[in-house]
């Protein structure tokens, strides 16, 4: 059972904000501050404006970890309000945390880049390099909420917080946890600016994902944390339940580092639905991986198009709206499924004008804004680089 | 387990799950001792690798200079031999070690691995030298841009898995645990559940850490380690299976992974939890201290954390006393997120050279400097391979 949300980007810290933000359809991607991107052709990105990691966190000194842990952990610690738990319940109980990332302190070590350029690898700063590992992003959770179970990093890039999702349904499910935090973390940085940009998958201004007119992803940044827990336990302390994880699917394209395979993943769809229990008939609307590239929406609808023939749900890309978030993207995906399963909406893609035909019939990426709808069960898509793809199934909650 | 009524007020805590074994079915590494387990076996027994401080086998280090402390580097590799020149070119060192021990692992492996296999690769930052290169490439063209994107890929932390699963053709689960000096246990812990779900039939379990004049400096600033331990690299990979599976299609278990149990504490309760975490290890997995024959640490020459975790292990073992230790960083030098999966290598070369006792088990402890703890029991093959 997922029973507490948080999220710091773009969109709003917390998930009331980031939630309304999306449901309005609104696009908070803008011009880069984090790094000078003036040599830059494309200067757009998904970044948290004005983050201020002292306002959220508690235990963590924010000068020795460093912006993805922060986000990490201030999103833990909003998730735990949202839950109506304090801290101490979790510290008393087995409560650990999983976080996905790609880049993991990216922000950190192109500090370091700097001050290698400037005077050699010999000045590189202690703290900095103590702030590296990425593994400090499930360490950050912990240590903000002072809790001692697993804390686990999950480093498989742009799909990592579905991992990290369904891990944690796994410790959760089989007793060896009894709270997890799940979810994800990164930080927008100049190399991957560069990169994306070399691959011609950078957008100019605007992430259009399902367009005619689509020009690629827009980098971003963030963190998200659910936190999951086992029904009982929900039920007898009282808690809100947004929604059920039913389960998930884990594979590999096993072909390329960056091209994603239809065929590969029309079988992780499948096996997250076998998994879950469900049929596709089941499944009442697809959060899409939805990056905004023309390769990903042709693979991605093909896939589904494999799985569900012409009766395709509803599918759509928050990535439209905050840009993609990297090893956060899925965790976000996740949560706005909870609020659509809890509320009733079903989440939309901004920024389309025209339905690119090439996809094909039957494409309904809920352009514009939030539609009313009684979802009861939805497929959250995640996949990477390496071919590491993951799908969550969640359900309404009983 | 650790029975605490005041801490468990709901149900579900009661209930504590059944362990299942992992089998241990093929190893393999490559480390500043040479190529293979045994040579890293015999730099164990000699307490130290061979040919020390040679650093060729690094190669180009670009315009850098490693730090002036003691290395240990991989001695140089014909990779093109090794993984034939197809896409070599654009790999880094940590994605090239990987998938030599990856390669050899399944060399060994009696048995087909099959296109459902999985890989679960263990790592810190991935390869910090092509994050950090590519981030300083960014700075010097003449536009930022002009950044090379076939080395993208490399800049990402799943590159190596990704890499091992396209040369091998697994499509099974593919995670990257980016876990640092708990890497192996954390990867472990991962393939268990991984197998237990049906996510993979089976799965190479790997770590890799590349030695660079980046993160030679890294080390060398962090102060983190003491200045006179030396820096090394490496990578092993594993084959792990569920034991009821290596045994029905009748491969030697070479090792049985009991359990894998991972805990975090604030500086100041590490020791207790490593404690803790290491008495609930042995008391899952049904065994007495006084059947742990070897032990292999991990935070051997880390400043501040080698004493503590001594001292939780002997606090664990109690009146069993210390049994010998296995160490591959004191042969080998820091190898970091490889350091488990070394460990767990070199320990079944030498269970495989003099056979282990009937019931006999190794704990392998890991303690990262965020406040992770972990640790693996391990029981040798429950007949001698040699039947």
């Amino acid at each position: 059972m997922i029973t507490g949300l948080g999220a710091v980007s773009s969109a709003g810290i917390g998930a009331d904000d980031f939630t309304a933000a999306i449901r309005d359809g609104r696009c908070t991607t803008g011009p880069i501050t984090s790094f000078d991107a003036g040599g830059f052709p494309h200067r757009n990105a998904g970044e948290v404006p004005g983050f201020r990691p002292e306002e959220w966190l508690t235990r963590i000194d924010p000068d020795r970890w460093g912006r993805s842990s922060q986000f990490a952990a201030s999103a833990a610690r909003l998730a735990t309000l949202d839950a109506d738990l304090r801290p101490e319940d979790l510290a008393r109980a087995r409560t650990g945390s999983v976080m996905g990332t790609t880049s993991g302190e990216s922000a950190a070590i192109e500090q370091l880049v700097g001050e290698w350029r400037s005077d050699g690898l010999k000045s590189l700063s202690p703290s900095l390099v103590q702030a590296v590992p990425a593994g400090r992003i499930a360490a950050a959770v912990n240590t903000e909420l002072g809790i001692d179970g697993e804390a686990l990093t999950l480093a498989t890039a742009c799909s990592a917080s579905n991992y990290a999702l369904g891990y944690a349904y796994d410790m959760v499910g089989q007793g060896e946890a009894d709270y997890m935090f799940a979810g994800g973390a990164d930080s927008v940085n100049r190399w991957a600016h560069a990169g994306f940009y070399r691959l011609g998958a950078l957008a100019e201004e605007v992430c259009r994902p399902f367009d005619t007119e689509r020009g690629g992803i827009l980098t971003a940044e963030g963190g998200v944390a659910l936190l999951v827990e086992p029904y009982e336990r929900a039920i007898a302390r009282g808690a809100r339940i947004y929604a059920e994880v039913l389960g998930y699917g884990l594979n590999c394209d096993a072909d390329h580092m960056v091209h994603p395979n239809a065929a590969t993943i029309a079988g992780c769809i499948r096996e997250a639905q076998r998994n879950a229990g469900v049929t596709p008939e089941q499944i009442d609307y697809i959060c899409a991986h939805g990056t905004g590239t023309r390769t990903n929406d042709a693979t991605e609808v093909a896939a589904v198009r494999e799985v569900f023939g012409d009766a395709m749900p509803p599918i759509s890309s928050i990535k439209s709206m905050i840009g993609h978030t990297m090893g956060a993207a899925s965790g976000f995906g996740a949560l706005i499924c909870c609020r659509a399963l809890y509320e009733g909406f079903l989440p939309p893609t901004a920024n389309v004008e025209r339905v690119d035909p090439e996809l094909g019939r039957g494409v309904d990426p809920v352009p514009g804004k939030a539609r009313q709808a009684a979802p009861q069960v939805v497929q959250n898509h995640g996949f990477a680089f390496g071919g590491n793809n993951a799908i969550v199934i969640l359900g309404k909650a009983a | 387990m650790t029975t605490d009524t005041a801490r468990r007020p709901l149900p579900t805590d009661d209930f504590t799950p059944t362990l299942t074994t992992l089998a241990v079915t093929s190893t393999a590494a490559v480390s500043p001792a040479g190529v293979g387990t045994t040579a890293l076996a015999a730099a164990l027994a000699v307490g130290g690798a061979t040919g020390g401080e040679a650093t060729e086998g690094l190669g180009d280090l670009g315009e850098e200079t490693l730090p002036p402390r003691p290395v240990r580097a991989v001695p140089p590799l014909p990779f093109a031999e090794l993984l034939g020149r197809k896409g070599l070119r654009n790999l880094d060192r940590t994605t090239r070690l990987a998938l030599v021990a990856c390669q050899m692992a399944l060399d060994s492996y009696p048995g087909s691995i099959g296109p459902g296999a999985g890989v679960v690769m263990g790592t810190s930052s991935g390869s910090v030298r092509s994050s950090g290169e590519y981030s300083l490439r960014t700075l010097q063209a003449e536009r930022p841009y002009l950044v090379n994107p076939s080395l993208f890929p490399n800049t990402v932390m799943n590159c190596a898995a990704g890499q091992v699963a396209i040369r091998h053709g697994l499509h099974g689960v593919n995670a990257t645990v980016a876990g640092g000096a708990l890497a192996g246990i954390q990867a472990l812990r991962y393939a268990r559940n991984a197998t237990r779900q049906g996510q993979a039939e089976r799965l190479l379990v790997a770590g890799a850490e590349e030695l660079s004049a980046q993160t030679g400096w890294g080390w060398q600033r962090s102060g983190a380690l003491r200045p006179d331990f030396p820096l090394g690299e490496g990578a092993a990979a594993l084959v792990v299976e569920p034991e009821e599976v290596a045994h029905a299609e009748g491969r030697p278990v070479l090792a049985r992974v009991l359990a894998a149990e991972v805990g975090f504490a604030p500086r100041g309760r590490l020791f207790a939890t490593l404690t803790t975490c290491i008495g609930r290890a042995l008391d899952r997995s049904g065994v007495a201290p006084a059947d742990v024959r070897s032990v292999a640490l991990g935070a051997t020459g880390q400043v501040g954390a080698d004493r503590l975790e001594l001292r939780a292990v002997r606090g664990a073992l109690g009146t069993a006393g210390m049994p010998p230790t296995v160490d591959v960083r004191q042969a080998v030098g820091e190898t970091f997120s490889a350091t488990v999966t070394l460990q767990l290598a070199a320990l079944v070369d030498t269970w495989r050279q003099r056979g282990a006792h009937p019931g006999e088990a190794a704990l392998i402890t890991a303690l990262g400097h965020d406040g992770s703890v972990g640790c693996l029991v391990v029981r040798g093959p429950a007949t001698s391979p040699a039947h």
